[in-house]
């Protein structure tokens, strides 16, 4: 028998075999793409370098935000080798069993991330990765623990940069930071920018400039062996990207005279808002009662602090120049002048008798004209003067009448910045109210109700709320004479100047022709006998003012004053709101004047006015 | 006329210089891998390419030794070296076991696995037994001798255990193929067990060995891939591996019939067109009910399989090593990461383990890419082929045995080694030929391939 056929099939085989291996050679190598993305899953890494956050200075040059140098202690969990957890526990000032639990917190929480591309969140939590054991040590503490480190290996020391405020004051203009939760990290919203612990700015300008202020991360790509080291980085660092820290940041705000509006209004309750009236730019903003800024640095802080904060009575936590709507009281008749003059329903020359059967007022001489109601602040003048504006005499009907009138007035008010949130960076803002037609007609239905149904809107009580935001911004519309800037914290970013968004004038719907008689009634009010807020009144400075009590169902009177100063050339608009206070003459009006010479000459000379003012306990009703 | 005194004369230079290639590319390839900047001598002996100079430096000597010694003596001595063998394979087996295994022989600081060195006694006494047989392999007493020349080796080393090993000697199976061994007897048994059917021969019986090789081979390949999905530059398109298995039947038996058509009679060429399309046909439902039955398996059974397969889905966890070579030979494309540029699979990366020794086709391929791989997927076959050409131009049945012998080892190794770096065959570990880091396994296939070598110039004064 002759085998030598059999040859054959033993060279089938072998050519077989070498072309099916060629040609899955060429489809694993030249078509498939799956293993390239799978190569560069196993080896390369992308290591996110966080930059510090950017600092953030006042309006002369002065740090307000600052970062400074902490420290994580990091575990690595390869490298733990025989922990003595005791030992380790006494170090640290833990139990022993807190300790496994952190291990546990670590090894399920640390890791998380959204992965863009499978649309879901991945935790990949590595032995040979380290993650914080402790966060946040401070100098001192981590000196204490540094010098032991060596006896547990696989713990290790990594500064980081955290909030830290050199002054304690602007806390709710600031805001504060905090890290990020796990639902941050899978938020579609951020397209998958945070990774669990990563920072976000929480409240204030922390966090509607977060995106500026956080910076850029910087990306390395690093080719890494299957221990994690780093073996090189990826294409030369073709791909690599810097981290780059948000260049400073520079505030509207004085915080010298933050400071000392935050003094004044020590054990009171209320605010201060003073606004720079040629370009919108808070000066200060003082909510009382307020917390140090620095109490709410880093997650241990915040944990302590924040639930005390929280559950304060007096609600240090609440933003009251942007977010409490009180009636605006009498100071809304300085709106309510200028509209009736643009509607031309009165003359800078009318006067109207103060009729105390129409409504209460105090006595006060005659108010022949504008600038008189002004400076008497005649309830009864008013309520004249709006019926005009109201109740138009374009319809035949009252009713009908008082509908179109009440709507054109609500228009003039709204273009004074009213009854609506302003577009700005100051975020939390509650918009007041300014009811229209359609208001009163859910409360009374529809052609149910004219002037004389809504009348205590005239002298600025009843259905209408304002903001102490807006009541100092309707002081900076009168200094400007019929314009605002709207009212903004941030100056510039680096060297970008005045951010576009507030370099818009917006101009009210009364000209400025209208404006003087009722300046010229606001400075009697501070300067000459007869007006209400004398304790206002600077013999250097020309302050123009107008006081207002506010009427409070539950309590004692609020207590308001709206002014800006000097008179010509106007260089700070403020609004005062102290609850509970009583007449607005009487607390407002002075701390006002306070407030406007430290800001104007940088010290107070009057000391008895100011120790009277900052010695006050008003809160306690 | 011959001269006496020249070991060089008719040495097959190609298959020589195969063999230099081979090693080279070896050298370079685990100097590559293993390379260490600290080390960056090649001859430094504290890397492994320091030793693998070494190695290659002794096998060449061995190689020479081996040139220097009589074809006769191999014969005569087939049994004493045979011997010599198993004694090893009984010592080692009670040495300390490394990773589980009683594979390592010290010696001082170097250790040899005498399993590598089985192969070349259990060649040459199969080679010197079968060629003194006159009868073909036919009667039970020779078929039963020739196996347990292989099944005493084959008992020794799994009690070390070394499945790769185990595997590799099977190759002999092929050889005792080639020089005649047929099933058929019992294969008849069977048929004509059943009333009216009388065969005198079926193909089954007569090719028995290839046949189950095949069988195995695309059984396994059909459950590894059956499952996964490929596309051909058309995105969206997702074909079936049981469709890719498919159409690469009906390729091959394209290609066998081209072969057998050139290689037989025209009265055969009939015969080998019906041969093919019923090989396809088998082939194919073969394929598919494996790949049908295997579904229909239930969960914890289905799951024993593949873990023997290591076909774990989890990607960094059974099958680890796997995935890892595959994904290093994918990413190398088709010109390579360069030199040095194994991303993946160099030894301070890490991520494919063993990878200077038994994965080393995964670094090789990282760095030369598709032209690399097909470059030395080609010496492969292009030396197989010449030790078949050699092996079937001797006059005398022990050197065309031995040759045999020699190339399907080779094959094997070839086939596995490859096969598992590119996910065809489940993780076996054995050295690719002259090119792995390792004493034993380049010392040992020096010599097998040296001792073909040496018969082979010797061909023409062997003319008993």
């Amino acid at each position: 028998m002759n085998f030598d056929s059999r040859r054959i099939v033993i060279i089938t085989f072998i050519i077989t075999i070498g072309v099916i291996y060629g040609f899955r050679l060429f489809y694993m190598q030249v078509i498939d793409d799956t293993w390239t993305s799978e190569a560069q899953r196993i080896a390369e890494k992308r290591h996110q370098i966080t930059p510090p956050r950017g600092v953030i200075f006042d309006r002369n040059g002065k740090m307000v935000v600052s970062n400074e140098t902490y420290y994580n202690l990091m575990m690595q969990e390869s490298e733990i080798a025989n922990l003595d957890t005791v030992a380790f526990a006494k170090l640290i000032g833990w139990t022993p069993k807190e300790i496994k639990a952190r291990f546990i917190e670590i090894r399920e929480g640390e890791g998380t991330y959204y992965n863009k591309n499978q649309d879901r969140t991945t935790s990949n939590y590595q032995s040979v990765r380290s993650y914080p054991f402790l966060k946040e040590l401070t100098l001192n503490e981590i000196a204490r623990i540094a010098p032991h480190l060596d006896k547990f290996p696989g713990f290790r020391e990594e500064p980081t940069s955290m909030r830290k405020y050199p002054y304690k004051s602007g806390a709710n203009i600031l805001g504060y930071i905090a890290e990020v939760n796990k639902e941050d990290v899978i938020d579609t919203a951020y397209h998958g920018y945070y990774r669990s612990g990563d920072n976000m700015g929480r409240s204030g300008i922390e966090r509607y400039y977060e995106q500026t202020l956080r910076g850029q991360k910087g990306v390395k790509h690093i080719v890494t062996s299957a221990l994690n080291n780093a073996l090189e980085s990826f294409a030369g660092g073709k791909y690599d990207t810097t981290a780059l820290q948000s260049p400073a940041m520079k505030l509207g705000l004085d915080i010298e005279l933050q400071a000392y509006g935050e003094k004044l209004m020590q054990n009171k309750k209320g605010c201060i808002v003073a606004i720079e009236p040629s370009t919108g730019e808070v000066l200060s903003m003082i909510s009382a009662p307020s917390y140090d800024p620095n109490l709410l640095v880093g997650k241990r802080n915040i944990k302590q602090n924040y639930p005390t904060l929280l559950l304060d009575e007096a609600k240090p936590l609440f933003p009251r120049p942007l977010a409490s709507e009180y009636p605006p009281g009498s100071i809304f008749k300085l709106v309510q002048s200028l509209i009736a003059l643009q509607e031309g329903v009165i003359e800078v020359n009318t006067g109207f008798p103060c009729n105390k059967s129409l409504v209460g007022c105090h006595n006060h001489g005659y108010p022949s004209d504008i600038m008189k109601a002004v400076q008497f602040s005649c309830n009864p003048y008013y309520y004249q003067a709006v019926r005009k504006i109201i109740q138009h005499g374009k319809k035949k009907s009252a009713f009908a009448d008082a509908e179109v009138g009440l709507n054109i007035w609500a228009e003039y008010m709204h273009s004074f910045g009213l009854g609506e949130k302003l577009p700005s960076d100051i975020t939390g803002q509650r918009p007041g109210r300014i009811p229209d037609s359609k208001y009163y007609d859910k409360w009374y239905g529809h052609h149910q109700w004219g002037f004389s149904t809504i009348r205590s809107i005239s002298i600025g009580q009843g259905e209408v709320t304002m903001t102490p935001l807006q009541m100092a911004n309707l002081a900076a519309i009168i200094a400007n004479k019929g314009w605002f800037y709207t009212p903004h914290f941030v100056k510039s970013v680096g060297n970008s100047g005045a951010l576009p968004e507030f370099k818009k004038k917006n101009y009210t719907m009364v000209e400025a022709k209208y404006f003087p008689p009722i300046i010229e009634g606001m400075r009697r009010v501070v300067n000459e006998s007869g007006g209400t807020a004398l304790l206002a009144r600077n013999s250097e400075i020309i302050t123009c003012g107008k006081t207002g009590t506010v009427e409070n169902p539950h309590g004692k009177d609020h207590s308001v004053f709206i002014a800006f100063a000097p008179l010509n050339n106007p260089k700070i608009a403020i609004a005062v709101f102290i609850e509970n206070a009583g007449f607005g003459g009487t607390w407002s009006a002075p701390t006002a004047s306070l407030m406007i010479e430290k800001y104007l000459n940088g010290t107070v000379k009057d000391l008895a006015k100011e120790k009277r003012i900052m010695d006050a306990h008003l809160s306690g009703l | 006329m011959r001269k006496e005194n020249d070991i060089t004369q008719d040495i097959d230079w190609p298959l020589l210089v195969c063999y230099l290639v081979l090693v080279t590319m070896g050298l370079t390839t685990v100097y590559s891998t293993a390379f260490d900047s600290e080390h960056s001598s090649l001859f430094d002996m504290a890397m492994p390419y320091g030793k693998q100079v070494m190695w290659i430096g002794v096998s060449l000597f061995l190689g020479l030794l081996v040139f220097l010694i009589d074809s006769s003596i191999y014969r005569k001595f087939a049994l004493p070296i045979y011997g010599f063998t198993l004694a090893l394979l009984v010592i080692v087996l009670f040495m300390p076991a490394i990773n589980g295994a009683h594979a390592w022989l010290g010696f001082g600081g170097f250790g040899i696995q005498p399993a590598e060195f089985a192969k070349i006694g259990t060649a040459l006494l199969l080679s010197s037994y079968l060629s003194t047989v006159n009868m073909h392999l036919q009667t039970v007493k020779t078929v039963m001798i020739s196996n347990a020349i292989i099944l005493v080796p084959v008992v020794l080393i799994m009690l070390q255990p070394d499945a790769g090993t185990v595997v590799v000697f099977t190759a002999f199976l092929f050889v005792l193929y080639r020089e005649g061994l047929s099933y058929d007897p019992l294969i008849l048994k069977i048929t004509n067990a059943f009333p009216g059917i009388r065969f005198k021969q079926t193909w089954l019986g007569t090719h028995f060995i290839p046949i189950m090789f095949y069988v195995v081979f695309l059984c396994i390949i059909t459950l590894l891939i059956s499952k996964s999905t490929f596309g051909l530059f058309i995105p969206g398109l997702h074909i079936p591996g049981i469709v890719g298995i498919v159409i690469a039947l009906a390729a091959l038996g394209g290609i066998v019939y081209w072969l057998l058509t050139r290689m037989s009679s025209k009265r055969e060429k009939k015969r080998a067109f019906i041969v093919v399309i019923i090989g396809f046909l088998l082939s194919t439902f073969m394929s598919l009910s494996v790949s049908f039955l295997f579904n229909g398996l239930a969960p914890h059974q289905k799951s024993r399989i593949e873990l023997v397969l290591g076909m774990v889905e989890d990607k960094d966890g059974e099958d680890y090593n796997r995935f890892r070579a595959m994904a290093a030979v994918g990413s190398g494309g088709f010109a390579g990461k360069g030199y040095k540029g194994a991303s993946l699979s160099s030894v301070r990366a890490n991520h494919v383990p063993e990878s200077e020794t038994d994965f080393i086709f995964s670094p090789f391929a990282e760095e030369w890419g598709f032209i690399g791989s097909i470059v030395l997927v080609s010496v492969y076959l292009f030396m197989l082929f010449r030790i078949i050409l050699i092996a079937e131009r001797q006059r005398n049945r022990y050197y065309r045995i031995y040759a045999y012998s020699v190339g399907m080892i080779l094959f094997y190794h070839f086939a596995i080694n490859i096969g598992m770096n590119i996910g065809f065959v489940p993780v076996i570990g054995i050295p690719l030929p002259f090119f792995s880091y390792g004493g034993s396994s380049m010392m040992s296939f020096s010599i097998l391939l040296f001792v073909l070598l040496k018969l082979d110039s010797q061909r023409r004064d062997m003319l008993y």
